[in-house]
């Protein structure tokens, strides 16, 4: 159980809820035992479907009920009318408002998708926007990112056609909402990796350069929050900003970097009277880069690092390992 | 705080009694994993006899799904690459695995249950209907390690799957291009750790890793699933078992969290929740307990991260590949 505040029965709110819940257990089970039974007997009636909505409205977790409704659908799969595909993703819908973090349901959406007849590109239109309002309500809902991928995906399969700078569109918009929504950042990281894989970027070194200036606006955002971190990590990491800016370029990049977070880190003195930890970890990161690239560059890592032991001692252990390491 | 033993093992105990409560009857489809959760909770702390060892067998083989084999997490449910590897943890725990490894068609059924689910590129799907997630590449290689069954036709592509969950920041995702989570680090270590390849991790990525998993501690003491998350107990040990596969245990603060750990406890009925003052439950308490083990809290059966299970019993299992 997540989030559920613990409560304190009386004895006589006890009672009330075993009476009331005896009468919820006698409807429940001998609903499941009776569509079991009619299950081990191979009914695919749609009397035997109407039985599995009624359980999954009642439990939609019993996956077992999901599986058989499956396979009454998938044998019935010739007899079904169209609008019943719609109103089975406007059921699953009804189940998914209630339980957005139950795995089984949106296993099932997924299902009735790729076995809607024809399985047209405008039903899985249509999905990607359900999944964009779903993600408006939840922006960081694990499942609903999830399954805009897979959404995508199978939208790119039917038409031949990469939608990858539209969803990097989308992504932005998430971050710019809420700099903080990693998910968004780590969808960022995904399609600019595979937009340069697939040659999808026509001018590199302009889009390097505007991802820079687009890194840079998101740290003087907020510069508590370690998504953007995570992210400037990845990027002054990822072997193609050194290959397309070139060598010099690519310095004055780390160079420029190193003064805007002192200039954040120098901020963060003078407001709380310490340093921000998540500056010097990156500062780190990119006197790494520096040593590998000018012999006999000046670094300040121990410094950081001793600093770091002191200020953030939860993962002080870690900080001594890479002082070790100096 | 001190770890309350006594009203831990009452709580397991009570789980069971709670037949006339709706919410009972709606889980059943999570039974077989609660039992598993449970009877852990009992041997970490010293206590595995509290259960009536050949009822809990019973009840296991009762969960046997003739169909298509494996196990249901319930009689007369589905099986699934879940309750499966709840089935036979806890099978291994109370001695009982010869029900399946001595019964000729019951392993055989078992074994393309679990092969079955194998899809070509190497990952695994839960059961018959096609969701791919790597806690069932987790699941099946740990099964297939505890029966004894694990071949190059399964691990090689098994384990090529579950090196390309892993992501940019060093956390791994429940599958290639998905965000990471606590939980899917467990998983996928646990895999590489299961099959003896997490030498095919770089110690670059080894050190990432450590990077992305100490960042989950929060100053409450608490670890998170995902930056920018509540703390939380079940996270702390998929944390916490991640950074103990890869001997990174030290990189977050003991002390914290046994403490967070400890505030999360029922004082009244026992039992261990997400959060303090939520309500228990026994998924959060057996990942409590087993924390607290690995955390090195005194008086408790040493848990093996890779397993969540007490090391006298792993140790029986299959080794396989390289340590
Ligand atoms: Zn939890």
């Amino acid at each position: 159980m997540h989030g559920v505040k613990r409560r304190q029965w009386t004895k006589d709110q006890l009672k009330q809820k075993k009476e009331k819940d005896r009468m919820k257990i006698d409807v429940y089970s001998s609903l499941v035992n009776s569509t079991l039974d009619r299950r081990d007997k191979n009914d695919h009636s749609l009397t035997a479907l109407e039985d599995t909505t009624k359980l999954l409205d009642m439990n939609p977790e019993f996956n077992t009920m999901w599986n058989y409704r499956r396979d009454i659908i998938a044998k019935l799969k010739t007899e079904l009318p169209l609008q019943f595909w719609d109103k089975e993703l406007k059921f699953i819908m009804v189940q998914l408002k209630k339980f957005p973090k139950v795995y089984w349901i949106w296993n099932h959406r997924i299902w009735v998708l790729n076995n809607y007849p024809g399985s047209p590109a405008s039903v899985w239109e249509r999905e990607l926007d359900i999944v964009s309002a779903l993600l408006e309500v939840d922006a960081r809902n694990f499942h609903g990112w999830h399954y805009r991928r897979m959404v995508v995906g199978k939208l790119e399969n039917i038409t031949g056609k990469s939608m990858d700078a539209g969803e990097l569109a989308y992504a932005s918009k998430k971050i710019n909402n809420n700099i903080s929504n990693f998910s968004a950042w780590h969808q960022r990281v995904q399609l600019i990796d595979r937009m340069f894989a697939n040659g999808e970027i026509e001018d590199r070194k302009e889009f390097m350069e505007k991802e820079i200036n687009y890194l840079t606006n998101a740290m003087f955002t907020d510069a508590e929050d370690q998504s953007v971190w995570f992210y400037i990590n990845w990027f002054v990491n990822y072997p193609l900003v050194q290959s397309i800016l070139g060598k010099e370029q690519y310095i004055r990049f780390l160079e420029s970097m190193t003064t805007n977070i002192l200039m954040i880190n120098d901020d963060d003195i003078e407001f709380s009277g310490s340093d921000n930890s998540w500056c010097l970890k990156i500062l780190l990161v990119i006197e790494q880069r520096q040593k590998e690239l000018s012999p006999g560059f000046e670094s300040h890592s121990v410094q950081y690092l001793e600093k770091l032991v002191v200020m953030d001692p939860l993962r002080k252990n870690r900080y001594l390992h890479l002082l070790s390491k100096q | 705080m001190q770890l309350l033993k006594e009203k831990h093992i009452a709580y397991v105990k009570s789980l069971d009694s709670h037949t006339d409560d709706y919410e009972y009857w709606l889980s059943e489809h999570l039974r077989l994993n609660g039992v598993y959760w449970g009877l852990t909770v009992l041997c970490i702390l010293g206590s595995p006899e509290t259960f009536d060892k050949d009822d809990v067998i019973a009840f296991v083989m009762s969960c046997w799904d003739d169909k298509y084999g494996g196990f249901a997490p319930f009689p007369r449910h589905d099986s699934h690459l879940l309750s499966t590897l709840s089935g036979l943890q806890i099978l291994a725990t109370l001695g009982g695995l010869d029900n399946v490894k001595k019964d000729q068609l019951k392993l055989s059924q078992c074994l393309k249950f679990i092969s079955s689910n194998q899809l070509e590129d190497g990952s695994f799907q839960g059961d018959r209907f096609g969701e791919v997630d790597a806690r069932f590449s987790y699941n099946a290689l740990s099964c297939l390690s505890i029966l004894g069954e694990l071949t190059p036709e399964v691990v090689d592509p098994a384990v090529n799957f579950v090196l390309r969950c892993y992501n940019f920041d060093g956390g791994f995702g429940l599958s290639p291009g998905a965000e990471s989570h606590a939980s899917m680090a467990f998983t996928c270590l646990g895999a590489l750790k299961i099959t003896g390849k997490l030498h095919l991790l770089s110690p670059e990525q080894i050190d990432m890793i450590g990077w992305w998993l100490c960042e989950r501690q929060l100053p409450e003491g608490g670890l998170n699933g995902r930056p920018s998350k509540l703390p939380d107990v079940c996270y702390s040990w998929w944390v916490l078992s991640s950074l103990a596969i890869i001997g990174k245990l030290e990189w977050i603060d003991y002390e914290k969290l046994t403490q967070f750990i400890l505030s999360c406890q029922d004082e009244k009925r026992g039992g261990i929740s997400d959060r303090p003052n939520n309500e228990a439950d026994v998924f959060h308490t057996v990942f409590g307990v087993a924390g607290l083990s690995l955390l090195g809290y005194k008086d408790l059966v040493p848990v093996d991260p890779t397993y969540c299970m007490p090391y006298s019993i792993t140790a029986t299992f299959q080794k396989y590949g390289l340590y």
